[in-house]
């Protein structure tokens, strides 16, 4: 109920900053889409450990985007973030199918979560430049999306590195 | 003592959700659909048509018509996205089948599209109303003459209607939406899905 109110609030009064969080498995991507979407360009990362806050303008919207660290020891962190988020950006190694099983259970509970219940969830199926990687609909049946029953969701095949699929996917959320 | 006044204040007053899905090939106008139901039913403003970019996923509407809730998935048309439609069939309880009538070239495709929807068995009974949509364009066909051309066999068990409308200025949709209410009010597939919501749960 509060977040109804903070929602209508915010439309009513906000500037148009909508907050954005980025997560994934560690090593997905999250960080390399982060700077690609602000400054267009690849820059050489490490390994997250806390995360990572830019403001990226597209189509007139400014976005607040939170790339949050994606290893097991700092995901129960992530729920710190999640009031007042309008997407959640999935980031998936889709050429890492030996833990693809365990994004999916990750990306569950992370849609279970009683704040994000008004996202939507936008999944980069990324790293499409490697030998090996699933696409759209292999990744789509993989995260069982199809489950999603009650919220807005879209796929989009990414690779940040040469920056593909990424504003196709930003074009989306601003639905 | 609350609770029982409750559940029988539920049970006179609460309406039933229906889940329509929003089906057809990629181009045909769903996600437009979906937009101008949301304007002509709530007072959400709905996406302008050009603004809407083709759907990879899923996109929901719920809405408010003849006194029932309507929750719609509006799934993306591509070829590669059709394999999820069939998860959805399941909790649905009617189908809307979009299908762009001026463009007869891809009539074929539509044609077979629904033939494959119609044929699996998770949609048995669930009401069916097939839209000639873009009926804005002069080159578009009547939904007779859409009807004609799909020629769609064993439809006799179920029921079915063609309507012409226009997703983009919004001619036809009322009418396909009271239709729709009407016999998913009636329709046993409703009664099946509520006793299995029962038997898992709260509805």
């Amino acid at each position: 109920m509060g977040i109804v109110f903070t929602r209508m609030f915010s439309s009513l009064f906000g500037n148009k900053e909508a907050r954005i969080l980025v997560l994934g498995l560690d090593n997905a991507g999250k960080t390399t889409i982060l700077y690609r979407l602000q400054m267009g360009e690849v820059v050489s990362t490490i390994p997250t450990i806390g995360f990572n806050v830019e403001t990226v303008q597209h189509n007139n919207i400014k976005f607040q985007v939170w790339d949050l660290g994606g290893q097991t020891s700092i995901r129960p962190y992530w729920r710190c973030y999640f009031p007042n988020t309008q997407a959640i950006i999935y980031v998936v190694d889709s050429s890492d199918t030996d833990r693809i099983a365990i994004a999916k259970e990750e990306f569950h509970a992370i849609l279970e979560e009683d704040e994000l219940k008004g996202a939507i969830a936008l999944i980069l199926a990324n790293k499409q430049d490697l030998p090996g990687a699933l696409d759209a609909a292999a990744v789509t049946e993989a995260l069982e999306l199809h489950k999603i029953k009650n919220r807005q969701w879209a796929i989009f095949r990414t690779c940040a590195i040469k920056g593909e699929g990424l504003f196709e996917g930003m074009d989306w959320s601003k639905l | 003592m609350f609770s029982l006044f409750y559940g029988l204040y539920k049970y006179l007053f609460s309406k039933t959700e229906f889940h329509v899905l929003i089906l057809g090939i990629d181009k045909a106008g769903k996600t437009t659909l979906l937009e101008k139901l949301k304007s002509l039913y709530s007072n959400l403003e709905g996406l302008p048509p050009d603004r809407i970019v083709p759907t990879v996923g899923l996109n929901i509407g719920r809405i408010e018509a003849s006194n029932s809730k309507l929750v719609f998935w509006d799934l993306g048309g591509q070829p590669g996205l059709r394999s999820i439609w069939e998860k959805y069939y399941e909790e649905a309880h009617a189908v809307i089948f979009v299908i762009d009538a001026a463009c007869p070239s891809r009539f074929e495709d539509a044609k077979s599209a629904l033939e494959k929807v119609l044929r699996h068995e998770d949609l048995q009974g669930a009401p069916l109303l097939v839209l000639a949509n873009k009926q804005d364009l002069s080159e578009a066909v009547s939904s007779e003459e859409l009807a004609r051309y799909l020629d769609l066999k064993k439809l006799d068990e179920r029921v079915y209607m063609f309507e012409a409308v226009s997703a983009f200025d919004g001619m036809g949709i009322k009418e396909g939406v009271e239709w729709l209410v009407e016999v998913m009010e009636r329709s046993k597939r409703t009664e099946t899905l509520r006793i299995r919501a029962g038997v898992n749960g709260p509805a």
